[in-house]
Parts: structure tokens; C-alpha cells; sequence
């Protein structure tokens, strides 16, 4: 055989049972490598971020796949650590040399199917349920500098609101916005998704805009998964 | 916003024009490589009729200091702005004689065809009698621009080409990077130009009177200017969290005077190449 049809052969060959073997983790499993390159730019910024929360989010890639139950696992050759994943599929993500360094994979723990990670950013959740107008646009600020030194594409948006998005079985969702004057107003609940690009556009949010430099309270009776900044 | 950077092979050696990989970020001593083996289909030499089959090492290695090895090229990302790389960057430019292109790191020694030439091909070779470009270490810097985390806009100065080490070349591309084409399988797309002064350009295309009374082929004296564009698409497919299948397809077009040279057979041609590589 001519030495280059055997090196093709070869190739081939060393391929199907590489493909073979791969077949059992299928599209259940994401590089360790790839999600820390992704994950350690918000570690990296210098920025003001005390009001910001990081998470790794996993997002399956086939709509309708729930993640309930379900956990990630970190594993490499020496090393496995279990990481739970809340209702939005997010969890804090580890930032390991040794898990780097040995190329560890992170797997789903079950219902294996195509996912992807995503870095996600969102502002921190108050225990009283109770957010100043300005403390909110403040941490919007906060994630639109993170989102520009991240995305040059980004110098030209600017803070439009923020989301909070709940649980489905967070019960009657009761938001409102309180006035110095003391008006208030009940801030309706729609459905949509918790961040862009998310499959899930079912889950009950609402949505606060700003409006200048107003001076009011966002009140919220029930603890939400994610309050998430809006940029436009 | 954020959409997932998996940018790792976004360039893996064995491209004709030298493209950095993308800026790295890991932990302090740690290091990202890859290694491998596979086929590589080109033209024997820029502007060549004829293409042959060569076997295609592999090797990409980035260190947390940001210094690369990438194919041919290694260089070191000093930007600690993830929407802009830039650093130094030393090429090495394979050897160039009647046989085509070879030399390097890309395998000179285990370059082969798997198609016969015909006798008058060999006869018909433009580049017997020329006088071989040698092997050379070409030195510049590269800057790179990302307009979105997926989008790049790439720019490579390098010097020191051609025999008499004076030759330069200017790559600019744009790079859309790391579409996922599903589970495990990213497509990268580039384009981009070539330009070069006019040393460059007598190095690999010109005929001096010398080269002429030997090789037959006319005088000619080209001028710097654009050299060549080109088209890549580059696919990859990570079949484990450590076995990685890259292919990449790339048409290149001569243009200017480069085009024009009586060393030239066929202005257009195409470089495929696939490659298996491991993850260390």
C-alpha cells in the first residue's frame, strides 16, 4: 500500500474508534478548559462588580429538556467535584489548576443530552426584598462595564432596567414599586426567559425600567432566581 | 451577551498565512497543548499547478505567561484586554526549491506525493533552475482586534523573508469564530489579504537574468503591493474532552504582481487538510 493511503487508513481507522468511543458521553459533556477561558474574564476584571453575582450556566440544547434534579459533575482523572445546579441551571463555578491542568470535563449527572455552558452575570438578590431605584441602577452599571470590557460591541448600549425572574411555583407573584410620595404600583408578571439566548421563555419575570434618576423602592414579596440587567 | 468563547482551535497549524490563537487566560503555570498527525493537500509551491499530499503534524501549545507555539509560528500575547491581542511574533518560512515548497516544522521529511507527476510536468516544472529560497525566521508582531467575542479582526506584520532577509508581509483577515454547528462541532470561518513589499515579491515570484538563462523562464520584476486573498473554513470536532478532529479548507488567490509571474501556473488554488489531535 502506498504510504500515504496508509497513513489516510491509519487516520481513518484511529478516527471510527475515537467516534466509537465517544458515542457513550455524546454531547453530554463540556471541556473544563473551555468553560474556565470563558468563565475567568469576570475574575480577571477590575472593575467595580460587589453588586454582581457570576454563575456558569448550563443550557441544554434541545428546547424542553429540564434540568430539575439534575447536577453537574466536575470530574478529571484524580479529581471529581459535584456542583448543584439551581432552578436556572447556573452554579458557582471553581476556578481549579488541578482540574485545568489534568483537562477535566464537566458531565451532566443524568437525562445526558446536548448542552452548552454559558457565563452568566446578574445582580445580587436582597434578603428583605426590598431594592432602591438606585441601588439597581447601580448594579446595572456595574454589569454594563463588566459587559463592555468583555464585548466591544457593547460601548453603545446602556442600562434600560432590570429583570427579576422567579420560579414557576413561586405562588402569586407580587412586585411593586414604591414612591416617596407614597404611590405605588403593582408591576405586572409576564413570561419570558431569565437571559437572552435561554430556551426556557416561560418563566415568570418582571420587568423594571428605569425612568432617569427616579427615586422609588422595588419591592418584592417573593424571593427571585435571578434579577438581571437589561441593557438596550 | 457572553455567548460561550470556546476559541481554543480557532487557528491550529498547517494554515498557509500565520493566524495567533486566540489570547488564552488559564492558571499560573498551568499550559493548554495539543499534538497530533494528519494529511494536508496543497499546492506544491504558491501559484503551482500541481498539488501533493503531505503529512501534517500538528502543535499548538499556550502557556499562562501567553507565550504560543502555533504551527509555524510562536509569539506571546501581552494584552491583558480581552477585546485586543497583540504581542511579537516569529514565523519560520519553509524553504522553497525546484521540488516546491518544504522544510520546517510542517515535515519536510516525511513530504511525499501520492500523485505521480507526469515526465512532462517535471519538465514543464517552472522552478528548476531558480535559485532555491532559503529557509528563514521571519520576525514582527501581530494585533488583533475583536469587534464581538466571536468576531476578530486579525492583522500580522512579519520581516525578514527571501534571500536577502528584506522581504516583508502584511496579513489583515476577519475571523467570525467558534460557530457551533452542534453538540461538539464548531465551524470558524476567515478571510483576508496578503500585502508585500517589493523584496518579498522578487523573493518568491520574481526572475532575476540569472535565474532566467537557467530556469528559461523571462525576466520579471515585480512590485510590491497585494499579494494574495483568501477564504478559510475550519471545522472542528471534539469527540472527547481530549480527542479533537480539526479540518480546515482554505482557497487563496494571487493577486497584483504576484499574479503575473512567470512562476506562476495557476493563480487560484485550494489547501485542505484534516488532522487529528490530542489535548494535553
Amino acid at each position: 500500500m502506498p504510504p500515504a493511503r496508509h497513513l489516510a487508513a491509519s487516520c481513518l481507522l484511529t478516527l471510527s474508534a475515537l467516534g466509537a468511543g465517544a458515542g457513550a458521553h455524546a454531547a453530554d459533556w463540556v471541556s473544563y478548559r473551555d468553560a474556565y477561558r470563558a468563565m475567568v474574564v469576570f475574575e480577571k476584571y477590575g472593575g467595580p462588580k460587589h453588586q454582581l453575582q457570576h454563575h456558569l450556566q448550563v443550557v441544554p440544547l434541545e428546547k424542553g429538556v429540564s434540568l430539575e434534579g439534575v447536577q453537574l459533575t466536575l470530574a478529571g482523572k484524580a479529581n471529581q467535584v459535584n456542583l448543584a445546579l439551581d432552578a436556572l441551571g447556573r452554579t458557582a463555578f471553581p476556578l481549579l489548576k488541578a482540574a485545568y491542568d489534568e483537562n477535566a470535563a464537566l458531565y451532566l449527572g443524568r437525562k445526558p443530552g446536548a448542552f452548552t455552558v454559558r457565563p452568566r452575570v446578574s445582580l445580587q438578590p436582597q434578603a428583605d426584598g426590598v431594592y432602591d431605584a438606585a441601588q439597581l441602577r447601580a448594579g446595572c452599571q456595574q454589569a454594563l462595564g463588566f459587559a463592555r470590557y468583555a464585548d466591544a460591541s457593547m460601548g453603545a448600549r446602556e442600562c434600560g432596567g432590570v429583570r427579576f425572574v422567579f420560579a414557576r411555583r413561586a405562588g402569586d407573584i407580587a412586585v411593586r414599586l414604591h414612591r416617596p410620595d407614597g404611590a405605588d404600583q403593582a408591576l405586572a408578571p409576564l413570561p419570558g426567559p431569565a437571559f437572552q439566548g435561554d430556551p426556557d421563555e416561560g418563566l415568570p419575570t418582571v420587568v423594571y425600567r428605569f425612568a432617569g434618576a427616579e427615586r422609588a423602592q422595588v419591592i418584592s414579596a417573593n424571593v427571585p432566581l435571578a434579577i438581571v440587567p437589561l441593557f438596550e | 451577551m457572553n455567548k460561550f468563547p470556546a476559541l481554543a482551535l480557532a487557528v491550529l497549524s498547517g494554515s498557509a498565512a500565520a493566524q495567533t490563537p486566540a489570547t488564552n487566560p488559564m492558571p499560573d503555570g498551568s499550559r493548554d497543548m495539543y499534538v497530533g498527525l494528519g494529511l494536508v493537500s496543497a499546492a506544491r509551491y504558491e501559484g503551482a499547478r500541481h498539488s501533493e499530499r503531505k503529512a501534517l503534524p500538528v502543535l499548538q501549545v499556550q502557556w499562562s505567561n501567553g507565550v504560543f507555539v502555533s504551527g509555524m509560528s510562536a509569539g506571546m500575547h501581552l494584552s491583558r484586554d480581552p477585546r485586543l491581542e497583540y504581542g511579537p511574533l516569529v514565523e519560520l518560512q519553509r524553504r522553497r526549491d525546484d521540488a516546491g515548497l518544504g522544510g520546517g516544522i510542517d515535515g519536510v521529511q516525511a513530504r511525499y506525493s501520492v500523485v505521480s507527476l507526469l515526465s512532462a510536468d517535471v519538465r514543464d516544472n517552472r522552478l528548476s533552475g531558480m535559485t532555491p529560497v532559503a529557509t528563514r525566521l521571519l520576525g514582527g508582531g501581530f494585533l488583533n482586534y475583536y469587534l464581538t467575542p466571536d468576531w476578530r479582526l486579525t492583522g500580522n506584520l512579519l520581516a525578514g523573508a527571501g534571500n536577502g532577509r528584506d522581504g516583508v508581509r502584511l496579513d489583515l483577515g476577519v475571523q467570525r469564530l467558534a460557530m457551533q454547528a452542534g453538540p461538539h462541532h464548531q465551524v470558524s470561518v476567515a478571510a483576508g489579504l496578503g500585502l508585500v513589499n517589493a523584496a518579498y515579491n522578487r523573493a518568491f515570484f520574481g526572475v532575476s537574468e540569472l535565474d532566467s538563462l537557467r530556469s528559461g523562464n523571462p525576466v520579471y520584476r515585480p512590485d510590491g503591493g497585494l499579494k494574495d486573498a483568501y477564504l478559510g473554513l475550519r471545522w472542528n470536532w471534539a469527540l472527547t474532552p481530549s480527542w479533537m478532529l480539526t479540518s480546515h479548507l482554505q482557497v487563496k488567490r494571487l493577486a497584483g504582481d504576484a499574479r503575473h509571474s512567470p512562476l506562476v501556473e495557476r493563480p487560484t488554488n485550494p489547501t485542505v487538510s484534516t488532522a487529528i489531535a490530542y489535548r494535553f
